[in-house]
């Protein structure tokens, strides 16, 4: 697993922009939410998802979760149908922030397109993206 | 960036306006007082659970859902929200949430300070004054492309009319609240002795704001944004959305950071037993016991109290402190044992 500075980046996943990662298990798309994301928003409190049966496009906010008294979103990194999520997230949402990449994961699209997951990062392109987030955003800003 | 120093806005307008320019993509800072008196929950609140919407309804109080964290609060004139709306990609937001809520604050505080009021940034979201009592609460979220970070300036405020809003299982853990919230949150005219010109805290929160977004273009609201706002209220008032069911579990109101009123009703099998207790960083200060259990002699109650009062909420000490309690006073509460205690004291493993 790629390490960058002290946020884990599984190789294996696609990225999104908002934060949001892809395992690719046949047909589905498994998503979370990333280590740097939940690191920086701090423990999370509550969290609301995408039912099952839902219609998702790519992109789209498609559930909140609070940290903080912040109410972040989360987005659809494909779209597709929403086949599962973890009822056990929702029950105890810190799982994200124990373990965003395992027991912490989202929920699953049924991928309409697969040809989607060109927009999303993976490898190289997704470290450098996320040095770029860190440069943005885990530095004290003056 | 645009400045938005408005007066007092009617209707629900004064909480629609960062909604609806967040869902623009139009950065300002927004001063804002309502016009009437309003309620508002955060986002995973439960309406039903949360606010006495027939009290509400019959005085005229309108309820509305936030797409921003947090509990419940009381909004009247005697508040200025000041209202921060970036665009995510603005290098000056960070997604290290906390770092937002400290910088965004400093003008606050520069604020009071002007007028005399020493305050001071306390992790997550509140101003507290050097005595230790909240002058300003913030909360913030994602609305479309914009993070919005909001809060308010408390001129005066009404402790009776907010714990009245709310929701509680019994009538009397009310005074609890009304009593916690008197000692622990403090306005301008409680500090001064008078609340200062309106407008000059306004131009005072603009210039202290400049020091971070550089200088604020004055802008007004224009005919779009008021129909833009209309259309929002529509949807916030929705039965769908503001009474939509939510994963978070009341267990009693929060006063300011550190300091939170539980309250909890169990049903023990010799009797109901209500408690409700202020609790400052897991401390019991206060609590009171009752119901209409047994427990003989009944004015020893309140030594159970007081064995409770002081001690960290965890549950094996508080279940050896009733036990200890149990065997010196010799008392009796048939069908109540300790663990009925802590179910309703809210008392997790």
């Amino acid at each position: 697993m790629a390490k960058v500075e002290e946020y884990d980046m599984p190789d294996e996943l696609y990225y999104h922009k908002e934060f949001m990662w892809v395992r690719v298990e046949g047909e589905e798309a498994v998503v979370g939410l990333n280590d740097f994301s939940q690191k920086l928003a701090g423990e999370i409190s509550y969290i609301e998802m995408p039912e099952e049966g839902d219609e998702v496009k790519q992109d789209e906010a498609i559930g909140s979760y609070e940290t903080g008294k912040w109410l972040g979103k989360l987005y659809a990194p494909v779209s597709g149908e929403v086949t599962a999520m973890n009822e056990e997230v929702e029950d105890e949402p810190t799982l994200v922030n124990k373990d965003p990449y395992g027991e912490g994961w989202l929920f699953k699209i049924k991928m309409g397109d697969p040809a989607q997951l060109d927009n999303l990062m993976k490898g190289e392109e997704a470290i450098e993206w996320l040095r770029g987030e860190i440069a943005k955003h885990a530095k004290e800003k003056k | 960036m645009y400045v938005f120093n408005l007066d007092k806005l009617s209707g629900q307008q004064s909480m629609l306006i960062f909604h609806l320019l967040a869902r623009m993509g139009v950065e300002a800072l927004v001063l804002v007082s309502p016009k009437i008196p309003l309620a508002s929950i955060g986002y995973f609140q439960n309406a039903e659970e949360e606010m006495d919407l027939r009290f509400c309804k019959k005085t005229n109080i309108p309820v509305m859902r936030r797409e921003v964290g947090g509990g419940a609060t009381y909004l009247d004139e005697n508040q200025i929200f000041h209202q921060v709306i970036i665009k995510r990609d603005n290098p000056i937001f960070s997604r290290n949430i906390s770092e937002n809520y400290e910088r965004f604050s400093l003008p606050v505080i520069e604020t009071y300070r002007e007028f005399g009021i020493e305050t001071g940034f306390h992790p997550v979201n509140d101003i507290l004054t050097k005595e230790g009592r909240k002058i300003d609460g913030e909360g913030s979220g994602d609305i479309g492309d914009c993070f919005v970070w909001v809060g308010g300036i408390l001129l005066d405020f009404d402790y009776q009319v907010m714990s009245r809003v709310l929701k509680v299982p019994e009538e009397k853990f009310r005074d609890k609240i009304y009593k916690s919230m008197k000692e622990n949150l403090t306005t301008m005219k409680k500090e001064l002795g008078e609340i200062p010109s309106r407008e000059e805290i306004k131009s005072v929160l603009i210039e202290k704001f400049e020091k971070i977004f550089g200088k604020l273009e004055p802008a007004n609201l224009t005919s779009t944004m008021i129909r833009g706002m209309e259309k929002l209220e529509k949807e916030f008032t929705s039965p769908a959305f503001l009474l939509k069911k939510t994963p978070r579990i009341s267990k009693g109101v929060k006063i300011r950071e550190g300091v939170e009123v539980i309250y909890g009703i169990h049903k023990a099998k010799g009797g109901l037993i209500r408690a409700a207790q202020e609790v400052e960083k897991e401390i019991i200060n206060e609590i009171s016991l009752s119901g209409d259990f047994t427990f003989y002699p009944k004015d020893y109650l309140e030594g159970l109290e007081g064995k409770l009062k002081g001690n960290v909420r965890e549950k094996s000490l508080l279940n050896s402190k009733i036990e200890e309690f149990y065997d010196k006073e010799k008392v009796q509460s048939p069908g109540v044992e300790s663990e009925d205690f802590l179910k309703a004291m809210k008392v997790e493993e």
